[in-house]
């Protein structure tokens, strides 16, 4: 227990920050600034060091009990410091464009507070050592993102806001009733910690499985399966830094992640697949990747394509956990973060167009590669790696997935896995093709919805450079996944500790 | 008292007991405010007279400057005795609607909790109900009558004075109930001061609240909710 | 169960620093109130400076008795014997009054400065806090009905005269009814307490529990004290008198009344029904029963409601109802669902108080700021009043019961006990209950949120005055975290170790 205040400094420092900024006024902008900068460098740093420290096989954790039974713990594993990682990342590059995106409008430091508790929440979430502290953060998450997701204050804005939390607290209800009662026939269950529920014995199966199917209820509203997507797409309201966070970053993955850890540390990957669960989530997440690809190949609002694209890809994820095999499991963890770096890419994107141009339908970009060639650039970095073309991170996820589904046995899901990809072509190519080869306002054809000169560049470099980082990175995710500490070496780490143990 | 024969006290109770109900009822049905003021301070010199009567000298004491003068007071005070606003002399309101089951049923059960208990104390070797009523004694048996009393006016009227005073009855019929079934125990007599002194600072604030609520805009009853303890 | 005797026997007497230490905690509010009654504070500032003294009386009684055990105590005036009794319950209930009455006096002094209120009501505002202080005080500590029947009474009075003092027709009619409602309770009480002298010889709650035996009397006494001490406490149906009070009272009046007087009334009720009705299961589930009408009928009134300080009364009848699901899970069933209800009831109790409190002080700011109270008049506000927002925001955070808060942990412990006591309609009851706070709490951000509202003029309001509701707010938040302690405190009780 060397280094037990590291995942309490990492918490910290976004608590504080959020702290501090409510305390700050209105028109401090240079404090506040510098504080969100501040905050998110110096938590980068903690999780890198931890990061540096895991792998030298240093252990992190600190708990102290709650109430009768149960304790709040924060432990450092594998699995978890990936999400970190991921979203204290993601975290810089959204701050960033946070802070040019709403240049001069009201609100801010509201804002930016509640954006400072859902990192800390997020950071939670990947940090939580049992069910009972992954609960708390799961659920603080959707508390501080409803004044972002209505933020705007418009009455569509509050409209989804509302949506928005009828969806997920009744999905945290529903988590909530599967820990309690999964805690009263197990006690308190640390991640990492076996074999737990398959000791019970097999008359408690039946009881688990209900269970299981009542837990992923609960995750499956935030990671947005099919039936349960719909507060997702109206979610689009929201600001596009909000849009990058919710698919990207905070939301839609601790769904996912919950289910990551569900399947892997609470129920264990043998059980799980021994009740019949692992099948049931291949069924669910084959299901979700096609439906919400045709109905993404229907929207014409560029963020609601997008929104529906997440809700796609995000099930990749879940299809690789539910996969039983080594090969699926590094699919699924490398996605988590592949996954994240090519969203928020396309987000932040798709915010440049509608700020700088004013942009929010498809047929709206003709020609605009040419007016903004920076931002198209990283649009069709990212576009490219949600078909899965090589050698872009995209690609790698599918392939392992591919690898996986022939490993359980299911060569079928290949062809899911194939189609998929063709939707996801037959709806991000007609976008590229508008950006690159169509003539537009650029070529002196009509003119722009709204355009404003925000810089000295193509748009403002608030705006412009965390686009291009987010996708710099995600493409050499792609060109070096097989060096040490990419997310793909990451994944297979981790797989390789779920199936040797 | 000791120096009174027997059958002497025995009957001086029983006058006691029936002067006691008589006054409750003058009071209780009375429309003419003033006169069932009157009534409710000759129904507490009665109390403190039965106080005496039952061995305790301090809480006749007590009852007759907290109930019957002070709370008197308080009840002319109410009435606006000497003031530039006085109520109208007579309750003309009409009572709350009978048809309310609501407000009927609680008072009853109420009434028949206290009376069943009762009667249960002296009946715990099994004797038949009317045995148990003649070892139950006068005062306990008015008592239980005057709690009905007190429960009847306090949901049937709505003139808030007069509910005023069927809460003192009744809970003067509560008193005499604990004094009969706890003896003379020092607890039940702490209980009773406790009681009378709440019954007062009740009527004190019941009464300027009466007073106020009528000079503000002539508000003699509740709007609503007139039921029993609902 | 009859353990309160055991351990009576067993505890240690007060020492006289100790008694000191009472008596100050007893009086010293309201000798406070009566100085204040003549040169009423300010400053805030002098309050909180002048209340320091108590509050630290309180801390080292809560130091002392947590660490050397529970404290017996009697009272002899001449023959009467009264005996409190100082475990780790009512330590902890001191602490929790002690901390809001502060709060809220220290919020008193900026209300009453802002609000403008007529000064001579006003400074009757102190002595009437002080006088409820002791009566709770008293009522913590009690052990024996006598004792408990002052400090109700002595609470319920000053309670209703705080609830006057307005001194507009709309809250004279409301403390009217209540006035009414809180004497026929205490007369109700006092006939209970009367057939349990008269058929047991005793008021000390550790000599009753030892002698009562079930039956027919003792089951008759409990009812009645039941139907008494219900109807002070605004369980449903007997609710309707809360709402209109609370409607026109003063702020830091409701932040009491709604955070510590209502629940005064449930301590006792909890208390006698362990130890004078210990197996009474079918009873038990009817106060269960009601206490689920509650927190479902309280919901969807609080849904409906047009006021804010409607929305917030209404919404205490809700959460009482959780309380009293306390009476199923604790009565007839076994010891480990009985360890669990008993924490997660004493949570809820401590959390709702600090969050109910926060919550009448947050809408005090808001109403006092603004000069509207109704709900769509809020419109656009959180631009302007982050704070009292904040404030309400992370009061509700507890109601609703979500984590990190008491709310949560409370709600998590008595669904743990509810399952694994078998009894699947109160977790209905919770969730349930969960979804209707949330509905109507939310209510409340969407029209603040609005930012295509016509903008308002807003008055200033003292820093101190939202300072200390949003501490009060974060210690809601800070005890679901932190519950361990004072929860180990309250074990073991009642004999059950």
């Amino acid at each position: 227990m060397s280094g037990a205040w590291l995942p309490v400094a990492t918490l910290a420092t976004s608590l504080l920050a959020a702290t501090l900024i409510f305390a700050l006024p209105e028109r401090a902008w240079l404090a506040r600034t510098s504080l969100n900068l501040g905050a998110a460098l110096i938590k980068l740093g903690l999780v890198g060091w931890m990061i540096w420290g895991l792998h030298r096989g240093l252990e992190y954790a600190v708990e102290f009990p709650v109430a009768a039974g149960v304790s709040f713990v924060l432990r450092a594993d594998a699995l978890g410091i990936m999400f970190a990682g991921l979203s204290s990342l993601l975290w810089l590059f959204t701050t960033l464009y946070a802070i040019g995106y709403l240049e001069d409008s009201p609100n801010r430091k509201r804002f930016f507070g509640f954006f400072s508790l859902c990192v800390a929440s997020t950071l939670g979430i990947s940090l939580a050592g049992n069910l009972f502290t992954f609960l708390i953060f799961y659920e603080m998450l959707t508390l501080s993102t409803y004044p972002l997701v209505v933020h705007r204050g418009t009455r569509k804005a509050l409209a989804a806001g509302s949506v928005y939390l009828r969806y997920t607290l009744s999905g945290g209800l529903a988590l909530l009733l599967g820990v309690v009662s999964l805690h009263v026939l197990a006690g308190d269950i640390r991640f990492g910690e076996r074999e737990i529920l398959a000791d019970l014995g097999a008359e408690w199966y039946p009881i688990l499985v209900g269970l299981f199917v009542v837990m992923i209820l609960g995750l499956g509203v935030k990671t947005a399966l099919v039936p349960l997507h719909g507060w997702l797409p109206r979610a689009m309201v929201a600001p596009a830094p909000v849009s990058a966070l919710l698919h990207a970053v905070a939301v839609v993955k601790a769904g996912a992640f919950g289910i990551v850890r569900l399947v892997y540390d609470v129920y264990g990957i043998e059980l799980s697949y021994q009740l019949w669960l692992l099948h049931g989530l291949v069924a669910i997440s084959a299901l979700t990747i096609l439906y919400a690809s045709l109905r993404a190949l229907a929207q014409q609002e560029l963020k609601a394509r997008l929104a529906f694209s997440t809700v796609s890809q995000v099930s990749y994820i879940v299809l690789g956990v539910g996969l039983f095999g080594p090969l699926s499991t590094v699919a699924a963890l490398s996605h988590l973060l592949h996954q994240g770096l090519m969203k928020a890419t396309l987000f932040f994107c798709a915010g440049n167009y509608a700020e700088e141009l004013g942009i929010h339908r498809i047929d709206e970009l003709d020609g605009a590669g040419w007016r903004m060639p920076l931002t198209s650039l990283a649009f069709t970095v990212g576009a490219l790696g949600m078909i899965g073309l090589p050698p872009t991170v995209g690609f790698i996820s599918k392939w392992y997935l591919g690898l996986g589904a022939v490993e359980a046995g299911m060569p079928w899901l290949i062809a899911v896995l194939a189609a998929s990809s063709l939707l996801n072509a037959a709806y991000f190519l007609p976008i590229l093709q508008r950006l690159w080869f169509r003539p537009g306002p650029a070529h002196g054809q009509g003119e722009w919805p709204d355009e404003r000169r925000l810089g000295r560049l193509e748009t403002s470099g608030w705006l412009l450079w965390p686009t291009l980082a987010t996708a710099a990175f995600s493409l050499l995710a792609g060109f070096l996944a097989s060096m040490p500490f990419s997310p793909l070496e990451w994944a297979t780490r981790v797989a390789s500790q779920e199936y040797l143990l | 008292m000791a120096i009174l024969p027997e059958a002497l006290a025995a009957a001086l109770e029983v006058m006691l007991a029936l002067l006691l109900l008589l006054m409750a009822l003058a009071c209780l049905v009375d429309r003419y405010l003033r006169r069932a003021c009157r009534s409710f301070v000759c129904f507490a010199v009665l109390m403190a007279l039965t106080w005496w009567q039952l061995r305790a000298p301090w809480l006749a004491a007590v009852e007759a400057v907290l109930g019957a003068l002070l709370t008197g007071f308080s009840l002319f005070f109410a009435l606006g005795f000497g003031a530039h606003h006085r109520l109208p002399r007579r309750d003309t309101l009409p009572g709350a609607s009978p048809s309310g089951v609501r407000s009927w049923l609680l008072p009853l059960t109420w009434w028949f909790m206290a009376a069943a208990a009762s009667l249960l104390l002296v009946d715990d070797v099994g004797t038949r109900l009317s045995e148990a009523l003649a070892v139950l004694g006068p005062l306990a048996l008015v008592g239980l009558a005057i709690i009905g009393l007190g429960l009847w006016g306090f949901v049937r009227h709505r003139h808030l004075l007069r509910r005023l005073l069927a809460f003192n009855v009744l809970g003067s019929g509560i008193f005499l109930v604990l004094a009969e079934v706890a003896g003379p125990r020092i607890e039940a007599q702490a209980l009773i001061l406790t009681g009378l002194i709440v019954a007062l600072f009740g009527s004190l604030l019941g009464a300027s609240l009466i007073r106020r609520l009528f000079i503000l805009d002539g508000r003699l009853a509740l709007g609503s909710g007139t039921g029993g303890k609902e | 169960m009859n353990a309160l005797a055991v351990l009576g026997d067993e505890a240690l007497h007060l020492t006289p620093s100790l008694w000191a230490v009472v008596w100050l905690i007893v009086w010293g509010p309201l000798l406070l109130g009566l100085v204040a009654l003549y040169f009423p504070p300010h400053r805030m500032l002098t309050a909180a400076a002048a209340y320091l003294p108590v509050m630290a009386a309180t801390g080292w009684l809560v130091a002392t008795i947590a660490v050397s055990g529970p404290r017996h105590a009697s009272l002899s005036l001449g023959e009467l014997t009264l005996t409190w009794y100082l475990d780790g319950l009512a330590i902890l209930l001191l602490l929790l009054t002690q901390t809001v009455l502060m709060a809220s006096a220290v919020f008193a002094v900026g209300y009453c400065r802002t609000a403008e209120l007529p000064s001579r009501p006003a400074a009757w505002l102190w002595p009437l806090l002080g006088g409820l202080s002791s009566g709770l005080t008293l009522i913590w500590i009690a052990a024996d009905l006598l004792s408990l029947y002052v400090g109700l009474e002595l609470m319920g009075l000053c309670a209703v005269a705080l609830m006057l003092l307005p001194g507009e027709a709309e809250a004279l009619a409301a403390g009217m009814r209540y006035l009414l409602y809180a004497l026929v309770g205490s007369l109700a009480w006092l006939l209970g307490v009367s057939l349990l002298l008269g058929a047991w010889g005793r008021l000390d709650l550790a000599g009753l529990a030892a002698v009562a035996e079930p039956g027919a009397v003792t089951t008759l006494a409990v009812a009645l004290l039941s139907a008494g001490l219900l109807l002070k406490a605004s369980i449903f149906p007997l609710h309707a008198w809360l709402a209109p009070v609370h409607g026109a009272a003063w702020i830091p009046v409701s932040a009491v009344h709604a955070a510590l007087v209502i629940k005064a009334s449930f301590v006792i009720l909890l208390k006698l029904w362990l130890l004078l009705a210990p197996g009474q299961m079918a009873a038990a589930w009817l106060l269960g029963g009601l206490g689920s009408l509650a927190v479902l009928w309280g919901g969807i009134l609080a849904w409906r409601a047009q006021g804010l300080k409607e929305l917030v009364a209404f919404s205490t009848v809700g959460q009482l109802g959780y309380l009293m699901l306390a009476f199923p899970l604790l009565i007839g069933t076994s010891e480990a669902v009985a360890a669990l209800a008993w924490r997660g009831t004493w949570l809820h109790l401590a959390g709702h108080a600090l969050a109910k409190a926060a919550m009448f002080m947050a809408v005090g700011s808001l109403v006092l700021s603004t000069g509207r109270s109704k709900l769509v008049e809020l419109a656009g506000t959180s631009r302007r009043l982050p704070l009292p927002l904040l404030v309400f925001g992370l009061a509700a955070v507890t109601l609703m019961g979500l984590p990190p808060s008491a709310g949560f942990t409370a709600k998590w412990l008595l669904l743990q006990a509810a399952i694994r006591g078998e009894q699947w309609l109160w977790i209905g009851v919770l969730v349930l209950g969960t979804m209707l706070t949330a509905a109507y709490l939310f209510r409340m951000f969407r029209h603040s949120f609005d930012e295509q509202a016509p903008h308002l003029t807003y008055r200033r309001l003292p820093l101190g005055m939202d300072m200390m509701a949003l501490l009060l707010a974060l210690a809601a938040l800070a005890l679901g975290l932190v519950a361990d302690w004072p929860l180990e405190l309250l074990w073991p009780w009642g004999g059950r170790t």
